[in-house]
């Protein structure tokens, strides 16, 4: 990753080239090379995302994206890792769950969104579902193998210590596959967004997704600019949120 | 970093013993995956659960075996499976030139990573109602949002992965006064290889599910729409039919994957 | 190994490039995008009675479940004619989009065909607006016509449609929402909202748009006054063309050979079909009937002021 610092370390020169891209953008606006109406100018755009925010409107969607996601994903965080870990280290548990995961796991998450309006019905609990499923098999997946590589002297030793299984797994092998875990949340951070966006747009009764296809059946194209900037927040506000731990959890990640 | 990885593959190595005593196991599997579909068929048939979009899963398996005979399933899914490929394919060689290039040098990096990093995190779901506009709600659309969700895992992974090459190799070929392009081809793409395949392992599952999402939201054809169609055409089987075939078709071209990944990377996790 | 991959790929693509391709002709071809409902059987009987094919156009019609891609796909350039709603032409009009009215899509003026009611759990006493206030009523999208004629009618009924609480539930799921009491109310098309009272338990207690502004111009056919200018004699023979299937299927659309038809582009079976009565297909655009929903449209602040309906609704339409 020290490629990528040396771009933030000279960072005026790392703005550089968004602030031509705005220009040239804000250019065709202003010269007419292109529809205003379907194109509005940053500068626009960015107008009318200062209004929302300070008139307040913009946090009541933003929140309640927020919040569905965050549920979503926290579920899926916990089940992945559980149902990972318990497959690794249980012959049984593998046997009974491995058919199932291997059936549920290729299903694009997208395709179960109607499915899961049919029977869950339209509500929080559909779309905390969707993002649930969506992110639970990259977790899933990666915890397993980040358990199932473990140095199995390190498993052994814990057994020549005769430490309890509980204990095994809490202190030795969920800190040793953690980078592994950590990798597949990254996955199903990525893929959550996309699914409660989508989510959203296909049924929503509030949130950023539903914003952004509401303004534009309504044509409110320069008010659909703002909104999809904030979501460029919310994403890259999430990323950043979770390097930040991870640099936290896992110091050593990214110097091998 | 193989997230969309297997179950199976494992460095432990076992026993064949251990082997057939999983297998076994898996029987435990197949009789739970069993109880849940009789359980559906039973609370359909005798009304548990009253729902027109409740049908019974034998009703399902019957549907899904008459679009075998010719149906908008089979033609649906080719028609999404055709961008899937397309998008995949600009997406991933967008993402494997920029990803050297971005690594090789630094002016580049200096010009196009901030760009590249503010992208990244949109949701493609958010990036479709605008570009219908500009784009249509045909393949022009489709494809371009499918390759942008393909480009950023191989992209970064590429990116990661040229940053792992050993200087000394290049230094050395630099030596052997090596073209440019031998370079690349010689030393740093096969050295590259495996974060390239790990991203592209990424890639494929992420892109059968933008091409799903764009054809639900700027709908017309392909197995997504279908999907929002038959919800309209009061036709669950057929949704939870269409739903299988995407099932296999995922898995298929996860096996796929891992298939020529051994093939043509036998050094793939050897590191 | 991109290499093989890409070839791979390329390969399959063409091999699907060629099951797909369509067999080439002289005539023009004309992209359409529908929804699939029984409202625009006129068009797919003119493409079936080969009306179009006589004036040297082909059809390509494409659905878009609910239309939320029509006219922005219409922007976009992947289509020529659109089937939309009034309220979503004048809000796209409102916001300087260059869309325009060429031809009617759907009228409601008979009370006996008219089948978007609004339903309510039979026991739960819901009889008018009135009794919806604290309440929550369905619609499929807010802000758009059906939205816009459940306020009205709320309002006509003594209720305050501010304290009504909107939430947005796509058709198909209405009916289990209010079962489910997810919902009190909802404002339903055909053919949810017949089928949905083939079982007990749910009562049709309004027709909004007959009981509001009979006569309403729901849809409408709509393309951009940019293809009006470059390609006239295109887009009048499409409405000539239309207004043919209009006529034959106004004479015809008792008969089973129109269900066919429906049930061919919704997918639809034709037994769920058989009990949706059909209205008669408008061969005009009304223009009083535009102003109404307008004024309606500024009255709940959709619209910020009149706009010059002449502009919008070109003179073959009506």
């Amino acid at each position: 990753m020290s490629q990528r610092s040396d771009v933030y370390r000279t960072s005026l020169l790392g703005l550089l080239s968004p602030a031509i891209v705005l220009s040239i953008w804000e250019t065709a606006g202003l010269l007419g090379w292109v529809n205003p109406i379907l194109l509005p100018r940053p500068s626009q755009i960015v107008w009318t995302l200062v209004e929302l925010v300070a008139n307040g409107a913009v946090f009541p969607p933003l929140l309640y994206t927020v919040a569905l996601f965050v549920v979503g994903y926290v579920i899926a965080s916990i089940l992945g890792v559980t149902i990972g870990v318990a497959m690794a280290t249980s012959e049984t548990l593998y046997g009974v769950l491995e058919p199932l995961v291997e059936i549920l796991r290729p299903i694009p998450k997208s395709a179960l969104v109607p499915v899961l309006f049919l029977f869950l019905g339209i509500g929080k609990a559909t779309m905390i579902t969707v993002v649930a499923l969506a992110a639970v098999f990259p977790v899933l997946i990666s915890t397993f193998q980040g358990v199932r590589g473990l140095d199995p002297v390190l498993l052994d030793t814990a057994r020549t210590f005769q430490t309890s299984r509980m204990r095994t797994i809490v202190s030795i092998v969920l800190p040793a596959s953690l980078p592994m875990i950590l990798a597949g949340m990254r996955v199903a951070l990525g893929l959550g967004l996309v699914l409660v966006i989508l989510a959203e747009m296909l049924a929503g009764e509030d949130g950023v997704g539903f914003r952004i296809l509401d303004l534009q059946r309504a044509f409110q194209i320069r008010d659909m600019f703002a909104w999809i900037f904030v979501l460029v927040a919310l994403g890259g506000g999430l990323m950043m949120l979770f390097d930040l731990v991870e640099r936290r959890l896992v110091p050593w990640r990214g110097k091998t | 970093m193989s997230v969309a990885g297997t179950l199976e593959g494992t460095s432990r190595k076992r026993t064949a013993g251990s082997n057939r005593r999983r297998l076994g196991k898996r029987v435990y599997g197949v009789v739970l995956i069993a109880a849940i579909l009789l359980f559906w068929e039973v609370s359909s048939r005798l009304g548990w659960i009253v729902s027109a979009y409740w049908p019974p899963v034998s009703q399902i398996f019957q549907a899904a075996i008459v679009q075998l005979a010719g149906g908008d399933i089979l033609v649906s899914l080719a028609a999404t499976l055709r961008r899937a490929a397309i998008g995949f394919a600009v997406g991933s060689t967008l993402g494997v030139a920029l990803g050297i290039l971005l690594g090789r040098s630094k002016v580049l990096r200096i010009a196009l990573l901030p760009l590249i990093e503010i992208v990244r995190p949109i949701p493609t779901p958010a990036v479709i109602p605008p570009l219908i506009m500009f784009l249509g709600v045909d393949d022009a659309l489709k494809i371009f949002a499918i390759s942008l969700a393909t480009f950023f895992p191989v992209f970064t992974n590429t990116f990661a992965g040229v940053a792992t090459v050993d200087d000394t190799l290049i230094q050395t070929a630099r030596t052997f006064r090596t073209s440019w392009a031998r370079t690349l081809l010689r030393v740093i793409l096969p050295a590259t290889l495996p974060a390239i395949a790990a991203g592209l392992r990424t890639a494929t599952s992420l892109t059968l599910v933008v091409a799903v999402v764009s054809e639900m939201i700027a709908g017309s054809s392909g197995i997504g729409y279908y999907l929002v169609e038959m919800q309209y055409a009061l036709r669950p089987d057929l949704m939870y039919a269409a739903v299988m075939y995407l099932a296999i078709t995922g898995y298929t071209i996860n096996r796929l994957f891992l298939v020529l990944e051994a093939r043509l990377i036998p050094w793939m996790g050897k590191t | 190994m991109r290499k093989v991959f890409l070839i791979g790929f390329a390969v399959m693509g063409l091999f699907v490039l060629a099951i797909q391709r369509a067999t080439a002709s002289d005539l023009e071809k004309v992209r359409v995008s529908i929804i699939p409902i029984n409202d625009v059987a006129p068009l797919f009987v003119a493409m079936q009675n080969g009306y179009f094919r006589e004036l040297g156009l082909e059809i390509d019609t494409t659905p878009s479940a609910g239309g939320a891609a029509g006219i922005p796909g219409l922007i976009g350039g992947s289509f020529d004619v659109v089937y939309g709603n009034v309220v979503s032409v004048l809000l796209a009009s409102q916001q300087g989009l260059d869309v325009k009215v060429i031809a009617p899509g759907t009228k409601v003026d008979q009370r006996e065909t008219d089948t978007t009611p609004i339903l309510v759990r039979s026991d739960s006493g819901i009889k008018s607006g009135k009794d919806l206030e604290g309440k929550s009523i369905s619609v499929n999208t807010r802000n758009n016509v059906i939205w816009l004629y459940a306020r009205a009618w709320i309002k006509a009924t003594g209720g305050d449609p501010d304290k009504v609480t909107f939430k947005e539930i796509p058709f198909p799921q209405v009916e289990d929402a209010l079962r489910q009491q997810r919902v009190d109310a909802s404002f339903l098309v055909a053919p949810f909202s017949v089928i949905s009272r083939q079982k007990p338990g749910l009562t049709a207690i309004a027709n909004p748009y007959s009981d509001i502004q009979p006569g309403v111009d729901v849809g409408q056919y709509i393309t951009t006054g940019k293809l009006l200018s470059t390609k006239p004699e295109t887009i009048k023979k499409f409405a000539a063309g239309l207004r043919k299937g209009a006529e034959w299927f106004n004479a015809n659309r008792t008969s089973d050979a129109i269900l066919a038809v429906i049930s061919g582009y919704t997918k639809t079976d034709a037994s769920i079909l058989k009990s949706v009565a059909l209205g008669a297909a408008p061969l005009r655009s009304d223009l009083t009937q535009v102003k109404k929903t307008m004024d309606l449209m500024i009255e709940n602040k959709l619209l910020t002021g009149p706009i010059d309906l002449a502009k919008i609704i070109d003179p073959m339409a009506l």
